[in-house]
């Protein structure tokens, strides 16, 4: 399924150890433009941390990490941003302190220069942009509240719609759904499928029915290593799979 | 010969103010994570404790000594309770609120005892000197020595072997999930907070027979004593005495060799540099969420 | 949000107003003297809030860059001086009493006007660029960039006092010329360097307010709030933080320059602690996320000390009260008189506001949420 896309990134026996742990062992992983590909796997299987890798938060050991030809893992991390990757974090973080349009204008990065930003005001020409993203995620309403002042579902909305207002090549969504209800989740499966093909997109979840709505290819990780690939039956049948999966009762529990 | 054991013992005396210094702001910054800035002042105050005593009622500074700590932890008790205990998750204004607090202090003080410098006699017993391997040195200085390294195996020993020092070291590891075994991280704090500044008092009395006592004195040894507290490690107590060793020896010669303005200008360049170079391995056992 | 912003405009302009119209209702040169100062320290506070309250960048040492600005000032008018004291031409006469017996290099380019004026801010500026890329970039944030602050001006104190021969030491600078600049003389008593310290207070002030308000200053004010996410957005942390902390120390260069104008000579003190922490209370006191409240904070504070230091024991009284004004502004109004103001003009037009019912209830979550971005 990917061999006939162009590769957008690859890991290659990325390796990252924490004083003697190594959560992240010669991982071989690559993704094609365009694809939405889920990471599941058991807890402590190093899906987080993988995301860290790619976006700079942590530091490979030894390996590579290629992100459209270019060796990222030697940029610092805004560095690595500015190639086009955006990350969303398990823990919501938005800008507490600033309104939802001060946060999505925050978002909107496409020019970091310091001196650049000295002469932008509010208003200026990404508003309408930022306001149909507000739309998108259900904000509309709430452009000049503090972001401290949303509900939980809806910080989540809000830092998905920060990603978007970056606009990366590559998005890595971590746990995009946790604290969401049913209806909440839902909406997110809708966007996620209507990003698929503008973007790529990776995509780290527990809720596997979630992940059977949005998914075409899922890696299953496990003690840092890459236990299998597939769709989502193929997964499922995977005997490897089941026996690491087997402690926490099942994949559909995972 | 003797000047070398001479330079030494010139480099212990310092060493043993360091740790008697540093050991209050040791135990409260590796605990609470809070930098005192105030923690100065606790020092000039027993300092000034023990003077008054020795003015107004003609004690002795070793009869004085628990008095005065007994004082000075509980001023450190109420101010935690006042002030401390609010700003744990804001530790930007706890530097300013105790730096605050030192202003007051040292301002009070001004206004109550006046802004001149005050004595405070040796305790008789022991203002002879010593030999020792052919170099003399002062009785007092060996006694605060030996005070100084009792009081570390003291301090030592609570934080190792006593059920209080257990949930210290559990309250450091994680303040969630020891209060979630029902360990009261609140109260310990308050101790904490109040030994810590008990030993400062402790320090300034000690020290007050071989300085002049001052309004102004204790913003010296807040200096000194972070300088200790930065280079020894964070929540580590044999790291405070190792450094104060350390560091008494080296401002010894470094005062040897220099003036008094470029030793201090060097000092505050060094603190800058391990603060810059070092800052995971000195500041980073910081786990508290 | 555009209202918003036209009243924030007419209010900064209006004080500003109120500031330059002084010397109309009062013709005491004295007083006039003693008012400049006061504007010059809401110059400081003004500083100090856009690094501290809009970027997080606690500076402890903000009277370093103060004092680089004054000495610049200094240095250059004592080279204006007619030397009384030596038979040397051009040699300060503190130097003649150390036997320095020629213009030591820093000095020498002190005697052309342009480059004074332009070290003034940019030597300061430079200096901070240096010390915040240093700090910045090697990711030390929060208390500890503080200590670094505060512990690097002691340093610069000590060299200032230590170099005798060619600071002036212990003393200072003193004995300057009178600042004359196109063909308008500055007498320190006069209503023109009134005049010049309320302009440059007002060009300071709304320039603060551009940048505050610029997309540069909303990535500063994220910054603040969580760091280590907007990196993430491709944004260089280190150098937003390094372009604020000079940009706030070129205008405390400036600052420095108009008070040595001022008071007429330059000194260490003006490096010092006391003067650090008094910067730091003004703006904690005003408001540090208020570049206004700042400012105003600083002057209303040291004018009210001016008002008090008839008596030498009231000021050491007035010391003591704000001390404890200070920690109970720290621990119950972080936001200052500003942040009061602003909480209370809020509530008031919310209170039969359809919207409030539904703010009323996440209200209870914001102060207890773990920090994550560490050390803030």
């Amino acid at each position: 399924m990917t061999g006939n896309r162009e590769q957008l990134l690859a890991l290659r026996q990325a390796t990252v150890s924490f004083q003697g742990f190594v959560a992240v062992d010669r991982l071989d992983f690559s993704v094609a433009a365009g694809e939405l590909r889920c990471l599941i796997g058991p807890n402590g299987a190093g899906k987080s941390t993988t995301l860290d890798l790619i976006c700079g938060k942590s530091r490979i050991t030894s390996g590579e990490i290629i992100f459209r030809g270019e060796p990222i893992h030697t940029y610092r991390e805004f560095r690595m941003a500015r190639t086009g990757i955006g990350r969303k974090f398990q823990v919501p973080s938005v800008f507490r302190e600033l309104t939802v349009m001060e946060n999505l204008e925050i978002g909107c990065s496409r020019e970091p220069g310091v001196w650049h930003n000295l002469f932008r005001f509010s208003g200026g020409a990404d508003t309408e942009r930022l306001e149909r993203l507000a739309l998108l995620v259900g904000l509309q309403d709430e452009l000049s509240t503090q972001a401290a002042h949303l509900s939980h579902g809806q910080t989540q909305w809000l830092e998905i719609a920060l990603i978007l207002a970056q606009d990366p090549a590559l998005i890595l969504m971590d746990e995009p759904t946790a604290g969401m209800t049913a209806h909440e989740t839902n909406m997110t499966a809708e966007l996620f499928n209507r990003l698929r093909g503008q973007h790529t997109l990776i995509v780290v979840e527990h809720d596997m029915g979630f992940v059977r709505d949005i998914a075409e290819t899922i890696s299953v990780m496990h003690q840092g290593r890459l236990l299998a690939q597939g769709t989502a039956d193929e997964i499922s049948e995977d005997p490897g799979v089941r026996e690491a999966y087997l402690g926490s009762g099942g994949i559909g529990h995972a | 010969m003797d000047f070398v054991v001479s330079q030494i013992l010139t480099g212990l005396s310092l060493s043993s103010i360091l740790l008697l210094v540093a050991l209050g702001l040791a135990i409260i910054y590796g605990v609470t994570g809070v930098i005192n800035l105030a923690h100065g002042e606790f020092v000039m105050l027993g300092a000034y404790g023990a003077w008054l005593l020795q003015t107004q009622f003609g004690w002795n500074v070793l009869a004085s000594l628990f008095v005065i700590f007994l004082a000075i932890a509980l001023l450190g008790w109420l101010l935690e309770a006042t002030v401390i205990r609010h700003l744990y998750d804001r530790p930007l204004d706890t530097i300013l609120a105790t730096w605050g607090l030192g202003v007051m202090i040292q301002q009070i003080v001004r206004l109550t005892a006046g802004g001149e410098l005050r004595y405070v006699q040796m305790p008789p017993g022991l203002s002879g000197s010593v030999d020792i391997l052919g170099a003399t040195d002062s009785a007092y200085r060996l006694f605060v020595l030996g005070v100084a390294l009792g009081l570390f195996a003291l301090t030592w020993s609570i934080y190792r072997y006593t059920t209080f020092g257990l949930k210290l070291r559990a309250i450091t590891q994680n303040r969630a999930i020891a209060s979630s075994f029902g360990i009261n991280s609140g109260q310990a704090y308050r101790a904490t907070f109040a030994y810590g500044a008990g030993i400062a008092g402790l320090a300034g009395a000690l020290i007050s027979p071989l300085k002049s006592v001052s309004p102004e004195m204790g913003t010296t040894y807040v200096v000194d004593a972070f300088m200790v507290v930065v280079l020894g490690g964070v929540q580590s107590l044999m790291g405070t005495l190792a450094s104060s060793a350390v560091l008494g020896e080296a401002s010894g010669l470094l005062a040897y060799f220099s003036n008094d303005t470029i030793a201090k200008a060097l000092v505050l360049v060094a603190i800058v540099i391990i603060i810059r170079f070092r800052p995971q391995g000195l500041f980073a056992p910081r786990v508290r969420a | 949000m555009s209202g918003k912003l036209t009243r924030q405009f007419l209010i900064y302009g209006a004080v500003c107003l109120c500031i330059l119209l002084v010397p109309v209702v009062v013709d005491d040169a004295f007083l006039l003297n003693k008012y400049a100062r006061y504007l010059v320290f809401g110059m400081l506070a003004i500083a100090l809030s856009l690094s501290w309250g809009y970027a997080g960048i606690l500076n402890l040492g903000q009277a370093t860059t103060f004092g680089i600005g004054s000495y610049c000032m200094a240095m250059f008018l004592k080279l204006k001086t007619v030397p009384v004291h030596t038979g040397s031409e051009g040699l300060p006469d503190f130097m003649v009493w150390n036997n320095v017996t020629e213009l030591p290099w820093i000095w020498v380019p002190f005697q052309s006007t342009t480059f004074s004026l332009l070290a003034g801010i940019l030597l300061p500026a430079l200096f901070a660029a240096l010390l915040g890329w240093f700090i910045f970039g090697g990711r030390i944030a929060g208390v500890y960039a503080a200590i670094i602050t505060l512990a690097v001006m002691v340093v610069a104190n000590l060299i200032i006092i230590d170099q005798q021969s060619y600071t002036g030491g212990f003393n200072g600078i003193t004995d300057l010329a009178e600042f004359s600049f196109l063909g308008i003389d500055f007498d320190a008593y006069s209503a023109s360097t009134y005049y010049l310290v309320a302009a440059s207070l007002t060009v300071t002030l709304f320039l603060a307010l551009a940048v505050s308000r610029s997309k540069t200053g909303l990535i500063l004010q994220a910054v603040r709030d969580q760091e280590e996410r907007v990196r993430f957005f491709g944004y260089d942390v280190a150098l937003y933080k390094t372009f604020v902390f000079a940009l706030s120390a070129g205008i405390a260069g400036l600052a420095g320059m108009l008070y040595t104008i001022v008071m007429e000579f330059a000194s260490p003190t003006f490096l010092g602690v006391p003067l650090s922490l008094s910067i730091v209370i003004w703006v904690a006191v005003g408001g540090r996320q208020s570049l206004i409240g700042a400012m105003l904070g600083a002057i209303l504070v040291t004018g009210v000390q001016g008002a008090l230091s008839e008596s030498e024991a009231f000021l050491e009284t007035w010391t003591l009260i704000m001390g404890g004004l200070f920690v109970l502004i720290v621990l119950l109004m972080p936001k200052g008189l500003a942040g009061a103001i602003e909480a209370l003009v809020r509530r008031l037009p919310q209170a039969g506001n359809g919207r409030s019912a539904r703010h009323t209830e996440p209200d209870h979550r914001p102060e207890t949420h773990p920090n994550l971005g560490g050390t803030q």
